[in-house]
């Protein structure tokens, strides 16, 4: 199934005793395929082989995926449950003992009934993850909801995807992150690539980028910094971060203005045009580039360009969507394709570069505080009937909508939720505006973190528990694209730990509800009862066997029967997801970031990735050559800025918010805007980044402003007199 | 069908996941043989591969007092033999670009041998079998002459291949700036 030119028949090289196992990378959204290499005497991964016969990336890896592989035997693993006695030494690395999971799971199974007795259920809650598979998000859900009783759980993908979710269902009544697979992309005319830094993000996505250009097409990307796919841009759109709602409404207007609109389509399959056109026509070149900081004539040479082209995608990424106005941002992009009617055909359409592995899969099917499986809504009763069907419960036993990721913490700080069980994330790490989030885990009654390394979140916590890697369990994953894929297992779990889905059953069982979970013995019946969850919700997996991901190469979403292949790309009969059929072209009013620079604060600060690591760094931290390669955090300051401030290359330097401060190395580029400072955000304990970042929260997806807050810069070390 | 590696200096994203997949390979023994470099840090994030480029007439094997440096029938310029390597590193200093890597405690130099436990058998080397940006590319002489029309910077010549650096070599280089020749669509 889509095998296009960069595919090769090749074969893989096996070594005597050792056998490949074929699955797909433990990190990003790409979900690259790989090979893991298994030495069949000792039964344990020592190694990886590229998967050249996966159609997406044709056995390409970045440095994560090539070194993935060590996680699992790291000598950093947990082998078996810790608890800690002394509730002092919470926040730090100390105090923990080995213990027996009866002896962990009597514990938590005590605090968690005292609690809710004392407190009601909704003292607990729980925070998790997308970077593990359908099968472990769906349970988690359920676990939340069914064995502890709470309405309090959410995920981090409030961090990450939930900006892009929110546009999608506004815009298109759906959220699928990519209307189109990947193997597409190379053949569009033009890409439109806002707010992702693709060769450090998503680096496999790069051949299929520069291809674009190979054969005369053009890319034009949207970021405040140089990045790397920036540099060889046709066009670079240099921002000021936060402004990208302005860059977005004044391109849509000139495409408007200079008759690029699909007056057909727009009046055939979408509402909101002329609303939208008024709202825009106040951003001029002149005014955009007064918002933007943008020159007037890249603003008209981008709306030229991709106004023109046959085919165009536009594509955003965390850039765009970590912003107070993220879900806006989103939507007005998306105005460009629906406007311009450059969608719902192949080689053409909108794509989000999905952070986490599971992004878009571990969005759809119930760890979000609003959602249930198959992206049904807590607030429809009809939804609420059709799942308490299949979890055996009554629909009046349906705990109501929670709070979001952030908002959690706040509840923690004022002791609405007294007790934490935390899987699959390190906010202690990725959350913003650390020093309320470290306090309010600090203030917990009692914590419970299942990881496999002691992360920056775990120190706060009462138990731990071992869960596995992702090489130890099997499941499905939904990658950037859409399409269902299949991680299989390739080494037993090392020591005494479990799979998350195990633990769920375990501890449903001690909690005393588990006739609701016991039939669940292995990830196999995690996933048949999941997909019958889905079936019927729009993100219907119940086609998507695990049989049928083999053959096809993976399955595209929505899948509703044995019979459906799947549905690679959206919207080809001009269908869209709202009730009339219909897309929305919304009209956006611009507004700033939520701090502005000042006098005393007048840089702006943005966040983002570095291609060596993932996420809060917990795991790429720990591998050699990801370390050796980015040790540590730096800031990035524009060389006239460094010498307005006195600063050299590597100095270290105080940089600083109204929430927080952090030292760090200057790192001298021209690749930056001269009003903008950036520093990734991989790092743990004093060098985390967001103790700085604001957590001025986007009114419909909650996510937080990671990419732009006002700070300031002071040096620390004596001016060096020559 | 020889295929041989083609670099594209244009694509490099400076990734290093060629030097992370370097070591994966059969006999590599976890060390990578090759250099990413950052042309101009302060200024772009402009990177590029710089690799053993397998040449024809190898200074590194020529420089070698105790032919420790074997080229084998693929043309791939080897890496030190244990037995015979006397650790006096005149291979690096001939080396145009300083290739061989040199491991003080083993007393012995180490280089790219192109990933001669794949390459003889037609399989491409880790570093291009990864390579996320098209850098590193694996072709056959058919693909190689099709990108030397495509890209014609240098009067058809390969510059890495021109008398003044180091003669011909196995490993064909597109030096920055394919993008300067190309029409584009509209
Ligand atoms: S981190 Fe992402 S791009 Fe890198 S190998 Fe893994 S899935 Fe692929
Ligand atoms: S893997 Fe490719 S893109 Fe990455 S540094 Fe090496 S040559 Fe450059
Ligand atoms: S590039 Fe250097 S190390 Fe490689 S064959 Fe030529 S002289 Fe030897």
């Amino acid at each position: 199934m889509q095998r296009d030119k960069f595919f090769r028949e090749i074969e893989n090289v096996r070594h005597p005793n050792e056998k490949l196992i074929k699955t797909h990378c433990s990190y990003c959204g790409m979900q690259c395929g790989m090979n893991l290499r298994v030495n069949t005497m000792t039964n344990k991964i020592i190694g990886v082989e590229p998967r050249y016969d996966w159609p997406v990336t044709v056995g390409k890896m970045c440095p994560k995926g090539v070194t993935a592989y060590q996680q699992t035997n790291h000598k950093d693993r947990i082998l078996r449950p810790l608890i800690r006695d002394d509730a002092s030494l919470k926040g730090t690395k100390e105090g923990f003992r080995e213990a027996s999971w009866e002896e962990a799971y009597d514990l938590i199974a005590k605090k968690f009934t005292e609690m809710q007795a004392t407190y009601g259920k909704d003292t607990l809650s729980v925070f998790s993850g997308v970077s593990m598979t359908n099968e472990k998000c769906y349970l988690t859900g359920k676990f939340a909801r069914v064995a502890l009783g709470t309405r309090y759980i959410d995920y981090n993908g409030r961090f990450c995807m939930s900006s892009a979710a929110g546009g999608f269902l506004r815009s298109f009544g759906v959220d699928r992150g990519s209307t189109l697979p990947w193997t597409d992309i190379h053949e569009t005319d033009c890409l439109f690539i806002a707010g992702s830094n693709t060769a450090e993000c998503h680096p496999t996505s790069m051949f299929r980028v520069w291809h674009v250009q190979e054969r005369g097409g053009y890319i034009i990307v949207v970021d405040p910094r140089e990045t790397p796919v920036a540099r060889r841009a046709d066009l670079h759109l240099d921002l000021k971060p936060g402004t990208d709602l302005a860059l977005a409404n004044g391109i849509l207007h000139l495409l408007i203005e200079n008759g690029y609109a699909d007056e057909n389509f727009i009046h055939e399959h979408t509402n909101g045009f002329e609303e939208t056109k008024e709202l825009v026509k106040e951003f001029t070149p002149e005014y955009t580039s007064l918002l933007t900081g943008v020159a007037p004539e890249k603003i008209i040479k981008a709306a030229e360009i991709y106004g023109k082209a046959p085919n165009a995608v536009v594509m955003f990424a965390r850039g765009i969507e970590q912003q107070h106005k993220g879900v806006d941002n989103v939507s007005a992009y998306t105005n460009m394709a629906l406007v311009t009617g450059k969608i719902g055909r192949p080689k053409s359409g909108v794509a989000t570069f999905t952070g986490q592995g599971n992004g878009q899969g571990g969005r759809e099917h119930g760890q979000k505080s609003d959602l249930l499986p198959g992206y049904r809504k807590l607030t429809n009763p009809k939804h609420v009937e059709e799942v308490s069907k299949v979890w055996g419960i009554k629909p009046e036993e349906m705990p109501k909508p929670g709070v979001s990721a952030y908002e959690m913490f706040e509840l923690m700080n004022d002791k609405t939720i007294r007790g934490l069980y935390l899987l699959c994330s390190n906010p202690a790490v990725s959350a913003p505006n650390l020093n309320v989030v470290r306090k309010a885990l600090k203030s917990l009654d009692f914590m419970v973190c299942a990881d496999f390394y002691l992360s920056e979140s775990a120190e706060f916590a009462d138990v731990i528990l071992p869960s596995v890697t992702w090489s130890e369990d099997e499941g499905t994953v939904t990658n950037l694209e859409g399409r269902i894929i299949k991680i299989n297992k390739a080494q037993e779990p090392i020591g005494e730990s479990k799979p998350d889905w195990q633990m769920q059953v375990e501890l449903a069982e001690r909690l005393g509800r588990g006739k609701y979970f016991s039939h669940l013995q292995t990830a196999k019946d995690v996933a048949d009862e999941f997909r019958f969850a889905s079936k019927g919700g729009y993100a219907d997996y119940y086609g998507a066997t695990w049989d049928k991901i083999d053959k096809q190469d993976g399955v595209f979403w929505p899948c509703k029967d044995e019979n459906d292949k799947g549905t690679p790309h959206m919207f080809l009969d001009k269908k869209f997801y709202h009730p009339d059929g219909k897309a929305k072209i919304c009209a956006l009013p611009y507004r700033p970031p939520a701090e502005e620079p000042c006098k005393e604060y007048p840089l702006r600060l943005t966040t983002g990735r570095v291609v060596y690591h993932y996420l809060s760094g917990n795991q790429t931290r720990r591998i050699q050559f990801l370390k050796d390669m980015c040790p540590e955090p730096y800031v990035e300051v524009h060389p006239e800025t460094a010498a307005k401030y006195e600063m050299v290359h590597d100095e270290r330097v105080r940089l600083y918010t109204r929430r927080g401060e952090s030292i760090y190395k200057v790192k001298i580029t021209e690749a930056i805007r001269k009003d903008t400072v950036f520093v990734p955000y991989h790092f743990g304990h004093e060098a985390s980044i967001n103790l700085l970042t604001i957590a001025a929260l986007d009114p419909m997806s909650r996510m937080p402003e990671f990419k732009a807050c006002a700070a300031q810069m002071q040096k620390l070390e004596p001016k060096k007199v020559l | 069908m020889k295929k041989r590696l083609y670099i594209e200096l244009e694509n490099c994203i400076g990734c290093r996941s060629c030097l992370a997949a370097c070591t994966q390979c059969g006999g590599h023994e976890q060390r990578n043989r090759n250099y990413v470099y950052d042309v101009n840090p302060h200024v772009s994030r402009q990177t590029m591969p710089l690799m053993c480029l397998h040449c024809e007439n190898p200074a590194c094997a020529r420089s070698c007092p105790a032919q420790a440096i074997q080229i084998h029938e693929t043309g791939a310029v080897l890496s030190a033999l244990v037995e015979k390597c006397i650790g006096c590193q005149n291979c690096t200093i001939a080396c145009p670009y300083g290739i061989p890597k040199f491991d003080e405690e083993e007393n012995l130099m180490y280089k790219c041998d192109l990933c001669i436990d794949r390459t003889k058998d037609g399989i491409p080397p880790m570093c291009a079998s990864v390579c996320p940006s098209n850098t590193l590319q694996w072709l056959t002489e058919e693909e190689i002459e099709r990108k030397q029309q495509q890209y014609d910077l240098d009067n058809g010549k390969w510059v890495t291949s021109m008398p003044y650096l180091e003669g011909a070599t196995n490993v064909k280089v597109n030096l920055p700036g394919i993008l300067q020749g190309t029409e584009k669509l509209f």
